[in-house]
């Protein structure tokens, strides 16, 4: 009898444990509404891929004053920045980026002679074989139809995997949220037909985006004339972002 | 069936937990999700609806065209508004009204009016790292060479943002030029020697090598010991061959260096009150652009460019024919471009030389849209006839 009890106890708490998780699976499923998006077909017609002049950059750091503006970036993050690249006579690199650069470049890092000196913006690289879209545990990081390397961040969970995993070292964690962050090429501008902030604000023309699937964009003819290199080719990642004038100590 | 039993239960078990699964990715999932790939689609309308706070030169340009027109024209043209004067979301909104202008005060809607000398050196500072061919300052030198006494005056107080050169013409319609090589484009110090006295130096062009009379000429006035031609003619490179030379005539180009004013050495250079300096002078036009040059034009060079020195010699056209044309084959030589780059000829003439490849079907064209006065450069009725028997 006692026996039989215990059997009893014990189906009744699975029974009453699965009716539980499933009540709070309802009452934790979230019924969203749906914002307005153009249409998938629509966005196939894109893919976006960004040029960087290294040529011609002044190092001024006014993309990274209008990124942070326009994305609200976290102080000491940067989803776009400038490095300088200084090589002496002596054949001694020196690379450095004073806070992104924000505030521009105040010297030289030598005092003596510099026989190569150029400044090379970053950004995002919008890789068609992104590492950090593969590692997202919960399909928060993802490519959207017209190329571009977005996050969710109502789906984030801020586990950092994919911070650890951009070989570019372009996502962040934002601690005012606790979701990751990163370039979106500014999708909000972009998909209004105005160009994102950074290359709204460069003076020197040193930055262009442009659609790659449109043969007849500025982009594709700039790639048809000039040479261009990629960042770190060697992983495989096939960035989207295109170097002008890309110099071998460039990493 | 009763050794069966416990098979049983575990089977339901493991289906149940899978009935669970299911019914949990069910209503967990959200909904958009896996429509159209591992991700969320609605997060995609959720990114596109962040609202754009950097307004672009076309939004500005609506309201504040006058001063658009005066930017377009000189060389900060392709400087956005932004860089100088902040993002303008809060300013845009302010003034277009309605329901988005609701929770914004008048202060915020202000912009930024000036920069400080900081914000101009974040372009302009001179760094081993930017191109040769950008201007750049040395704060020092530059407060030195114009004898500027207080090291914290600003920029604007001599250069209007808008106008930073005062070009006289307009950028596009500048006189094009070949290059000319300074001598800090290969060397990184300061340069003692001419490169005339270093053996085996390759040939450099200067200014001199070509416009001989008129340097000659401005070496014997006053102003040649403190400046040099492109202190007022500025130079800008287009591309490795060609570049465009800004001749600076006018009045506020002057006045950089010869307007009194409180910030700078009042002994040197010679000083003058502005516009008080001519508000006594009856009989000139004050609406004058280059109206120094009436009076003081005897202080720098005879104003009248003659280039005798053309870099063909006198006898170049007979001369040079045997070098480019092989009478034995009676074609052009294909060696030239040893020496010459294919775009040699055409950085200057601006027309393939000798024929375009479609000379004889577009040659009129050509004429009409050159005009005749460039063809009788080179072109005398007997031209043909030198190289055509």
């Amino acid at each position: 009898m006692e026996k039989m009890e215990r059997r009893k106890f014990l189906k009744l708490g699975i029974y009453s444990g699965a009716g539980l998780l499933v009540g709070s699976f309802y009452a934790f499923s979230n019924k969203e509404k749906s914002p307005d998006v153009k249409k998938y077909e629509d966005l196939l017609q894109y893919d976006w891929g960004f040029i960087v002049d290294t040529t011609r950059c002044i190092g001024c750091g006014a993309c990274v004053r209008a990124c942070k503006i326009e994305n609200d970036v976290p102080d000491s993050f940067f989803r776009t920045w400038v490095e300088r690249y200084e090589i002496s006579d002596k054949e001694v690199v020196r690379v450095d980026s004073p806070n992104g650069a924000i505030e521009s470049f105040k010297k030289n890092n030598f005092s003596g002679d510099v026989v190569k000196a150029f400044f090379v913006p970053k950004l995002c690289n919008h890789c068609v074989n992104s590492a950090c879209t593969q590692v997202c545990p919960v399909g928060a990081s993802f490519h959207s139809p017209d190329g571009v390397v977005l996050i969710d961040k109502k789906h984030c969970v801020g586990c950092g995997y994919c911070v650890q995993a951009c070989p570019y070292g372009c996502r962040y964690i934002d601690h005012r949220k606790g979701t990751a962050d990163k370039c979106t090429l500014c999708y909000h501008r972009i998909s209004k037909g105005e160009s994102p902030a950074c290359v709204n604000a460069c003076p020197r023309n040193a930055r262009l985006y442009g659609n790659l699937k449109d043969p007849k964009s500025q982009i594709r003819k700039i790639l048809h004339k000039r040479r261009y290199g990629l960042l770190k080719p060697d992983l495989g990642t096939n960035p989207k972002c295109y170097y002008i004038g890309l110099d071998m100590e460039v990493k | 069936m009763k050794d069966k039993l416990h098979i049983i239960v575990i089977f339901s078990i493991i289906v149940g937990i899978i009935i669970i699964a299911q019914i949990a990715d069910l209503l967990l999932k959200p909904a958009s999700f896996d429509e159209f790939g591992h991700y969320r689609w609605n997060a995609i309308g959720d990114i596109q609806s962040q609202k754009s706070v950097n307004q672009s030169i076309n939004t500005c340009k609506e309201c504040h065209n006058k001063i658009y027109q005066l930017h377009e024209k000189d060389a900060h043209y392709n400087v956005p508004c932004v860089d100088c004067h902040g993002a303008g979301n809060l300013h845009v909104a302010y003034h277009k009204g309605g329901n988005d202008a609701k929770n914004i005060t008048s202060m915020q809607a202000v912009m930024k009016k000036e920069y400080n000398l900081e914000g101009c050196l974040f372009c302009h500072r001179k760094l081993a790292a930017r191109p040769s061919d950008f201007p750049q300052i040395d704060k020092e030198q530059h407060f030195k060479f114009l004898h500027v006494t207080d090291s914290t005056t600003k920029c604007t107080e001599c250069h209007s943002p808008h106008e930073p050169v005062f070009l006289l013409t307009d950028v596009n319609q500048s006189r094009l030029h070949p290059i000319v090589y300074r001598c800090n484009d290969c060397h990184n110090k300061a340069v003692k020697n001419s490169y005339s006295d270093v053996p085996n130096h390759p040939k450099i062009f200067e200014c001199k090598d070509c416009h001989s009379d008129i340097v000659n000429d401005f070496n014997k006035r006053p102003h040649h010991n403190y400046v040099e031609c492109r202190t007022c003619h500025l130079f800008h490179k287009e591309d490795e061959t060609i570049g465009r030379i800004y001749k600076n005539g006018n009045a506020k180009f002057c006045l950089l260096c010869h307007e009194k004013k409180s910030f700078k050495d009042d002994k040197y250079p010679p000083k003058i009150e502005w516009p008080a300096h001519i508000s006594k002078i009856e009989n000139i036009k004050k609406t004058d652009e280059k109206i120094c040059l009436n009076c003081h034009a005897n202080q720098i060079h005879k104003m009248a460019l003659s280039n005798n020195k053309s870099p063909h010699g006198s006898n170049w056209r007979s001369e040079h024919k045997n070098f480019a044309f092989n009478k034995a084959d009676k074609k052009m030589n294909t060696s030239c471009s040893l020496c010459h780059q294919q775009d040699f000829c055409f950085s200057c003439h601006k027309v393939e030389i000798p024929h375009p490849e479609d000379f004889a079907d577009k040659h009129k064209e050509i004429i009409q849209k050159k005009g005749k006065a460039l063809c009788f450069n080179c072109h005398k009725t007997e031209f043909c006839k030198g190289c055509h028997d």
